[in-house]
């Protein structure tokens, strides 16, 4: 198990005996869970991703075979380090920015009328449409809320009375 | 003040991650990138999606024009059309009913297949041999519990070329 002390570690972020620390644990564990899987998917099947790229007909083919690559990798590398904990808020900076990319091909595909699959990477296929917005949305929430609650308690505080 | 102090260092953590995951992913892929590079990407996807469609098909029945002609004439089949309700509309099999495997869903399935017996014979089709909506469409009714489906793999071109029974809608 990951504890407190581990080498390169936030301080102040796992593992302690309150609630909230723990419920913070739990979060980075099953998001950082999701993403991986995803990832891998990927990774394991990349000329299927590389399909779900190119549906999306947003790039030339050199650029739809770098998506391809680098997408899922950035995906994996950040979701390691969210679970392991190490730098978990740059981590999820990392997801964030990649959800908002994800966000923006789904919203353009969408105001153009393709039909295609997301090409999510997770359980089941779905298109794309209102059901996949929502979903990373939702994600992308979820991981801003996440990086939010790693603030320093402080620093927290300022950006609450900033917003 | 302290936030950008909060933000700066993550952001520069956050770069340090993307860049290892996009090295990584260049050394462990290269493959993909030649590809798209010299021009063989969607060749090369093609491959595996056919590669892919005909595992998939090795766990499905499948028929041939000659017998799926013999079916439709005995009536007891029932016929899904995979493809887009446009191409649907304009020729399809006499008789069959439209499936689209863009919008399949269980609601789809109950609404097109009410009162059909989960052991009825249904034959599922899409525009040519290339395609593969047939095989979704075939794989989702397996999994509603619709036990005899079978793949027509020749598709509607096939058939309409032989100038057998087909329907437009008015």
């Amino acid at each position: 198990m990951w504890a407190a002390s581990a080498p390169g570690m936030k301080p102040g972020i796992p593992l302690t005996s309150s609630a909230k620390n723990r419920l913070i644990l739990i979060a980075r564990l099953v998001l950082g869970g999701v993403f991986l899987y995803a990832s891998v998917s990927k990774i394991f099947k990349p000329y299927h991703f590389a399909a779900a790229v190119q549906a999306y007909q947003l790039l030339p083919p050199t650029l739809v075979a770098l998506t391809t690559v680098v997408i899922p990798w950035m995906e994996a590398v950040a979701a390691g380090a969210l679970i392991i904990g190490w730098q978990p808020r740059s981590a999820l900076l990392v997801l964030s920015a990649l959800m908002v990319v994800f966000l923006a091909a789904i919203a353009i595909t969408m105001a153009r009328g393709l039909d295609i699959d997301c090409g999510c990477g997770l359980l089941v296929e779905r298109p794309v449409g209102w059901l996949a917005l929502l979903e990373d949305g939702t994600l992308l929430l979820l991981l801003l809320g996440l990086y939010t609650a790693l603030l320093p308690a402080s620093h927290a505080k300022t950006d609450v009375a900033a917003v | 003040m302290t936030v950008r102090h909060t933000i700066g260092p993550d952001l520069g953590w956050a770069v340090f991650l993307a860049v290892l995951g996009a090295a990584l992913g260049l050394v462990a892929q290269w493959g993909v990138i030649r590809h798209g590079w010299q021009g063989t990407l969607e060749l090369q996807i093609a491959a595996v999606e056919k590669e892919e469609a005909a595992r998939r098909l090795a766990a499905i029945r499948t028929y041939s024009l000659e017998q799926v002609l013999q079916l439709h004439q005995e009536g007891r089949a029932i016929f899904i059309d995979a493809r887009e309700p446009e191409e649907y509309r304009e020729l399809h099999i006499e008789r069959a009913v439209n499936l689209p495997a863009s919008q399949i869903s269980p609601r789809l399935v109950a609404a097109k297949l009410a009162g059909v017996a989960r052991e009825h014979p249904i034959i599922v089709y899409c525009g040519s041999v290339d395609c593969h909506a047939s095989l979704r469409v075939a794989e989702f009714l397996q999994q509603q519990g619709y036990t005899q489906v079978a793949v027509y793999v020749g598709g509607f071109r096939a058939w309409d070329e032989a100038g057998y029974p087909v329907d437009i809608v008015r």
